[in-house]
């Protein structure tokens, strides 16, 4: 197995099975209790549950206290996860979960508040994010919100997911492999479309 | 571009990796995950299995978030708990570490702990409550008090505090600003 137990852990266009090799690596040694390597899932995986949790439609603080709570939960659960898929498919469905979950609450807690009810969260793009937006991000940002609900929570996550790590979340999160058209790559088309539909070229 | 093991097409068609890999960039820059949320999760980790009583900020009428950043070499901050009072003073070394003064009120030998996410280190209080770490590297760090097992009967007669459980205060920042 090929590791830098000091190393930035390989990802992108490093080759996948070093990355794998280097998470399970990981997994292993955050199993036995150290806890330098359990910091170094943390620091490379967070990103990912954050933006899951945003996804969800969560708060700031929410989505923060989701992605520290399943990080939490994940410690309990090692013993029973053994590939780097696995890893990256169970943090996904449990923050997933857990941000419903959160979201639900948020909603009981606020019955009056029927707009609230109906609209769909801000999935973390505001006014004033904006503008530090790129001119073809803005466009790809517009685009995303004229999809489904659905679609921008599902692309927003998928981005996310480490490429090797890609058809088990997928798999995961309902959208199975197969030839009658996966959920994700229809949500991808429609993406498309839609930036198509500005007259811009991508 | 490397296609690693494990990158299959979806359906038959191929994914479009640029086009994710885009929806990823535009959330990266437009709402990106705090950045000390990681390093708050390490702290989170690292303390789940300690059942601590956590400290308060004592009501000094001084905003300690303002002290710590302050211009001034050195600052004062004071914990309070219910069994336990613990007053620090932070000092900038010349080598741009932290050295740490401490006193425990009521005076006990108890052990002190400065936990980072990555490490800690320990030292034991003496007789009149004071304790010293001479180089603690800047950063974020909570202090725990150990109680000591009351072995002699003076010390378990002293309060609840020698029977008890761990007192830990807030997270800090140790010289929050770098020294010319």
């Amino acid at each position: 197995m090929i590791m830098a137990d000091n190393g930035v852990l390989p990802q992108g266009t490093v080759s996948g099975d070093d990355r794998r090799a280097h998470v399970a690596h990981l997994v292993d040694r955050a199993r036995e209790g150290q806890m330098d390597a359990a910091a170094e899932l943390v620091t490379e995986l967070s990103p990912m549950l954050w933006h899951v949790a945003r996804a969800a439609g969560l708060s700031v603080t929410d989505a923060e206290d989701v992605v520290q709570t399943v990080w939490l939960r994940l410690m309990s659960k090692l013993d029973t996860i053994r590939t780097p898929a696995a890893l990256t498919s169970w943090l996904v469905v449990t923050a997933r979960h857990e941000a419903w979950h959160v979201r639900a609450a948020a909603r009981r807690q606020q019955p009056a508040d029927s707009e609230w009810l109906v609209t769909i969260p801000d999935p973390g793009v505001g006014a004033e994010e904006n503008t530090i937006l790129k001119e073809e991000q803005r466009q790809l940002h517009g685009a995303l919100r004229s999809l489904s609900e659905r679609c921008q929570e599902l692309l927003r996550i998928v981005a996310f997911v480490p490429r090797p790590d890609y058809d088990s979340v997928a798999a995961k999160l309902g959208m199975p492999r197969g030839s009658v058209g996966p959920t994700r790559s229809r949500c991808l088309d429609k993406l498309r479309s839609a930036l198509n539909g500005k007259g811009d070229q991508w | 571009m490397v296609i690693a093991k494990g990158d299959n097409s979806a359906g038959g068609k191929p994914v479009d990796w640029g086009l994710l890999t885009q929806v990823k960039d535009m959330f990266e820059t437009a709402d990106p995950m705090p950045r000390d949320l990681p390093e708050r999760i390490h702290f989170a980790l690292a303390l789940r299995d300690l059942e601590a009583e956590l400290a308060r900020f004592a009501d000094t009428g001084e905003e300690p978030a303002a002290a710590a950043r302050g211009a001034e070499e050195s600052w004062t901050v004071t914990f309070d708990s219910d069994s336990l009072t613990i007053m620090i003073r932070v000092d900038a070394n010349p080598d741009g570490s932290a050295r740490v003064d401490g006193w425990l009120a009521p005076p006990q030998p108890h052990q002190v702990e400065i936990r980072r996410a990555d490490c800690s280190v320990s030292v034991a209080a003496d007789n009149l409550g004071r304790f010293v770490f001479d180089s603690v590297p800047r950063g974020t760090a909570r202090l725990i008090v150990h109680p000591v097992r009351p072995g002699s009967g003076e010390d378990a007669e002293r309060g609840s505090f020698a029977a008890s459980k761990s007192v830990m205060t807030p997270a800090l920042t140790l010289l929050p600003r770098s020294r010319r």
